[in-house]
């Protein structure tokens, strides 16, 4: 496969005013008095959800396991439903569902930046400005008469908030992710006790007026555009119950796990379900520069539990089929095991898994040598990953976004996407 | 120029005035005397001339004709019809926005509307721009042009941000010229007392070379050549590789220090590194002194060995280089010789002013992307050059232009006027901060502090009083009782930090804080003296309308408006009457009339 380089020749931001010029009228006035989505419509809308192992796992504790030699650590490789395949003994859950994965052993972004591996493997770019994945999916998937938010990413407080970076780039503060932080709902989305219902509808009633009266004569796509923010508002408000785990089955949540991620990952069921097209989890802690084994034994049972529940869930709901589920972090970790038993920043060789809408199912492509220091076959960079996610979501990545009279192509023009993946 | 004049006391009697504090900070004082110095030496130079009274002396036909004749002409050859001239209230809400930031309060709107004097809105924008508002206005404006809400990595390694505030603040009180401007906070590595605070725009760069040129180019030279820092752009054929490293080469031995002790960040430097880059596409190499686009290589001197560091580079040292890239930098980019250097600036205040920049966006300007008005935007060069890079005087020509103060209606039977034509004013979001301090103003809050703020001046500092109280420092203060407010507002309404400001794109966080944060409700307590509290002691429903609309919207209510006040307020029993007006005002103050400039 062809090596790739930093920056090819469209990726040029051309305008990032003109660029929602398209898009900001599109919900039109009299939104409210629609349902918010058939449910045979929303059914068939595709949706992205992103799990998101930030600070890196390691790919030798999980799916490229190189036990016996001396990069490999202390971990066994287990047997998998995959027949042949085998992957880090940590994952034993995971391992019964390979049949339904696609795993990648051989990317190299050379990244080996927290900061920067976040935004280039979302945004599938090296160059600040662009929209990350859940953001220009978001984008993408809209559909005329959506009124919920199109990327919700949901995470843990804390200092190590790489994550949010970037996000929607060029595209504006529409498509930037609504955060959830440790599960509390948006803020404001309750109208306070102090303000009464009649004094709420007055009050609307008072702006609607005004904004009809300001808008005779001037041109409309501001002022509609500012009235939508409220129609969307009200709208979230009524239904804030999205963002409720409690009224999810008990079972459910034992089901999922007693933990962040686990709590997590089922609010994100909720909110696709619910109507939200693109959902971004972020698994925090896989920063092992220290104590990496112990570490990884902790992160991925956390992890490995919950991902096969939700997949073997999404599959029997019927959601696996239209929904896009990509797992990475921003990069791998060291082959060389330092002197504090930790494994540090690696961008070189290591490995990412996706499934559901799309994706072929049961693939493992690409290969590392054999103690996971380089990439022997089927390497791969941001650009191809890029371009596979948009294509499973049946977007095209070669298409441009619509910018004042130039070109700025979605997927970078410098790759394209890897077809063994693709179902 | 009363501008300067004010500067100069500024500095005295605020020593005057903190004595015993400033005294005793030499700091403090050299920061006055330079600053008191440096307006002396501008008033020199620009000799005694007022900037209106500029173009006459040199007996020039007036900047503000000429530009209306350029756009007026654009309009015959598209056969195009403008928007009638703005309507007094129109304009009146529009300059306060542009020239202060915050919307006028209702006496002064009021007095405008009633004024019959031909000449009343070019004296107002002489009084705007004369005012300390304008300085804390462009403060703010430059602050988030030049650091785009950059936050340091490390945000304590950082310039406070009321340094640097300040810094930008007595810059434009004394209106400092944009080409001094540029070379303070290019050249500073935050040693001086005076420019010193201007190396926060190195340091919310956390220093790196690859942002810093990016963002020289972008913000001083109207260039994004990001794309070029890989391979000579296919696109837009004038960003060339060796462009990017040339200005790269210029910052490339610059690091960042944090000296523990004063808890200063300050920048060192290098003598040595030399920049060397690669392209993508053809493998062709090249190496490169620093170079401004389109200017010629600048050799590093031959120093002696000895002679290479002032101070040398040692753990725990500020390096200190015997001859400084980055001082070239501050000296060679701030010229009329340096390719875009004046184009930039007056697209950028054109920007301010109409909405969008004759190019756009404004860090694209290439031989594709030609400005709107090619013969303007050279025009407007020039003149700003002879001006001596005289800010306000720009600003003040742009403001008087017919094309300024267009309507934002549109002519009768259009739908929509391109808008590039500059025929129809644009409706435009207020920036955040303008939204936060017109939230305070509307609602009467302002005003009353600055009332009370302005009391206790008059009786403690009677002597002083009128002088002080057209001080950029004092006013600085005073408005400051509201920053912890406005930057909470602020922070919603701002997009991501890195970003320049686009289009408007309201978002459904925006609506719900607005909806239901208690920002409004605070803002609405019928205090003393405030808007709340003012409409509920008026006695007829009419009277209440027109403060209200004075308040909010700067314009009086028509006959339907008032009538839909009537309406509302009418059988409210008198328990209800507060709730009943605070619902009037909120839903106001939530309408698009009130979230735009237009």
């Amino acid at each position: 496969m062809k090596r790739l380089t930093a920056c090819n020749q469209s990726e040029h931001v051309v305008s990032r005013r003109s660029i929602l010029a398209g898009t900001i009228g599109a919900l039109g006035a009299g939104v409210l008095g629609q349902p918010l989505l058939s449910e045979e419509l929303h059914a068939r809308r595709k949706r992205l959800l992103i799990l998101f192992q930030s600070g890196g796992a390691s790919q030798f504790e999980t799916w490229d396991p190189k036990p016996g030699t001396k990069t490999g650590g202390p971990f066994r490789a287990i047997s998998t439903s995959l027949p042949g395949v085998h992957i880090g003994e940590l994952l034993p859950h995971t391992a019964g569902i390979m049949h339904r994965l696609a795993v990648v052993r051989s990317v190299n972004t050379r990244i080996a930046d927290h900061f920067l591996g976040h935004y280039a493997l979302q945004s599938g770019r090296r160059v600040p400005g662009y929209p990350v994945l859940g953001s220009a999916a978001a984008r993408l998937l809209e559909q005329p008469g959506d009124v919920l938010p199109g990327y919700v990413s949901l995470r843990r407080d804390g200092p190590k908030a790489f994550t949010d970076i970037g996000d929607a780039g060029f595209l504006g503060p529409k498509y930037e992710a609504v955060k959830i932080i440790n599960g509390q709902p948006p803020a404001n989305l309750v109208r306070p006790a102090a303000i009464s219902e009649s004094t709420e509808s007055a009050r609307d009633a008072i702006r609607r007026r005004s904004d009809e009266r300001f808008l005779s004569g001037r041109s409309a796509r501001s002022i509609q555009a500012y009235g939508n923010s409220f129609d969307q508002a009200a709208v979230l408000m009524k239904r804030r119950d999205i963002f409720d785990l409690n009224k999810e089955p008990a079972a459910d949540r034992e089901r999922y796990g007693d933990h962040d991620f686990g709590r997590h990952c089922l609010l994100a069921r909720r909110l696709l379900e619910s109507g939200i097209n693109c959902v971004k989890v972020v698994h925090h802690d896989w920063d092992a520069h220290e104590e990496n084994f112990h570490w990884h034994q902790q992160r991925c049972s956390e992890f490995d539990g919950t991902f096969a529940t939700l997949i073997n869930d999404f599959a029997d709901r019927g959601l696996l089929e239209d929904t896009l589920i990509v797992v990475t972090g921003e990069m791998g970790r060291t082959p060389r095991i330092n002197n504090r038993a930790g494994r540090d920043h690696w961008g070189n060789a290591w490995s990412m898994a996706m499934a559901g809408c799309g994706i072929e199912q049961g693939v493992v492509y690409g290969k590392t040598n054999e103690d996971g220091t380089s990439v022997v076959d089927g390497e791969v960079d941001l650009g191809h990953l890029f371009h596979t996610w948009l294509t499973a979501l049946g977007l095209d990545p070669t298409g441009h976004y619509d910018i004042g009279g130039g070109e700025n192509q979605i997927g970078t023009p410098a790759a394209s996407a890897i077809k063994e993946l693709l179902a | 120029m009363a501008g300067l004049t004010l500067t100069k006391t500024d500095a005295q009697l605020w020593r005057y005035r903190k004595g015993n504090q400033f005294v005793n900070s030499s700091d403090v004082c050299r920061r006055f005397g330079l600053i008191t110095l440096t307006a002396c030496l501008w008033f020199y130079v620009t000799g005694v001339l007022g900037a209106g009274e500029e173009s006459v002396v040199r007996n020039e036909r007036p900047l503000h004709e000429l530009i209306d004749e350029h756009i007026e002409a654009g309009w015959k050859e598209d056969n195009l019809r403008p928007a009638v001239l703005a309507s007094d209230a129109e304009f009146l809400r529009r300059v306060f926005l542009d020239l202060t930031g915050i919307i006028p309060a209702a006496d002064i709107a009021r007095k405008f509307l009633d004024d019959d004097s031909p000449e009343k809105r070019a004296r107002l924008i002489d009084r705007l721009l004369d005012s300390p508002e304008y300085s804390l206005h462009m403060a703010r404006v430059m602050d988030v042009m030049l650091n785009e809400r950059r936050i340091a990595t490390i945000r304590s390694y950082n310039v406070p941000s009321s340094e640097w505030l300040d810094f930008l603040t007595s810059s434009f009180a004394e209106n400092k010229p944009w080409d001094q401007l540029v070379l303070e906070i290019l050249s500073t590595d935050g040693t001086d007392p005076v420019t010193g605070p201007a190396a926060r725009f190195y340091l919310s760069r956390d220093v790196k070379p690859d942002l810093l040129t990016r963002d020289v180019g972008r913000l001083f030279l109207g260039v994004d050549l990001q794309c070029a820092q890989c391979h000579d752009d296919p696109r837009y054929v004038d960003y060339k590789q060796a462009d990017y490293f040339g200005i790269y080469a210029f910052v490339s031995r610059l690091s960042l220090f944090h000296d523990k002790d004063t808890k200063q960040t300050l920048l060192a430097e290098k003598a040595e590194g030399n920049v060397t880059f690669t392209s993508v596409f053809t493998g062709s190499k090249g190496e490169t002194n620093p170079r401004l686009p389109g200017g010629v290589m600048i050799p590093d001197p031959d120093l002696e060995k000895e002679q290479q560091y002032k101070v040398a580079p040692a753990s725990g040292v500020r390096s200190v280089p015997g001859y400084s890239r980055r001082l070239q930098l501050g000296q060679q980019l701030p010229r009329r010789e340096t390719a875009g250097f004046s184009l930039n600036i007056v697209n950028r205040l054109w920007a301010q002013m109409l909405g969008r920049g004759l190019v756009e966006p404004l860090d694209l300007r290439h031989a594709k992307n030609p400005p709107s008005h090619p013969e303007l935007l050279s025009l407007l060069a020039q003149r700003f050059e002879s001006l001596d890079y005289n800010i306000k005087a720009l600003l003040r020509e742009l403001a008087l232009t017919r094309t300024y103060q267009r309507s934002s209606l549109l002519p009768e039977n259009a739908t929509t006027i391109s808008p590039n034509r500059f025929a129809v004013a644009p409706l435009r979001a207020l920036s955040p901060e303008q939204l936060a301090w017109s939230l305070l103003q509307a609602s009467g809050r302002l005003s009353v502090h600055l009332k009370e703020a302005d009391q206790r001046l008059k009786s403690e500092d009677p002597k002083y009083y009128d002088i002080l109280r057209r001080t950029w420092k004092w006013n600085k203060e005073a408005y400051d009782r509201f920053g912890r407010d406005v930057n909470s507002v602020a922070a919603v309404f701002a997009v991501m930090p890195g970003n320049p400001e686009g289009a408007f794109s309201p978002t459904v966080d925006q609506a719900l804080f607005l909806l239901n944060s208690d920002t409004l409700p605070v803002a609405l307590k019928p205090d003393a003296g405030t808007l709340i509290d003012g409409l509920v002691k008026e006695q007829s429903s009419d009277d209440l309308a027109e403060v209200m609309f004075l308040s909010i919207f700067s314009r009086r209510p028509d006959e339907k408006e008032i009538a839909e006040v009537r309406d509302h307020l009418h059988d409210v029993p008198a328990e209800m009457r507060v709730e009943a007006i605070r619902q009037l005002v909120s839903g106001k103050l939530m309408s698009a009339e009130f979230r735009l400039n237009h």
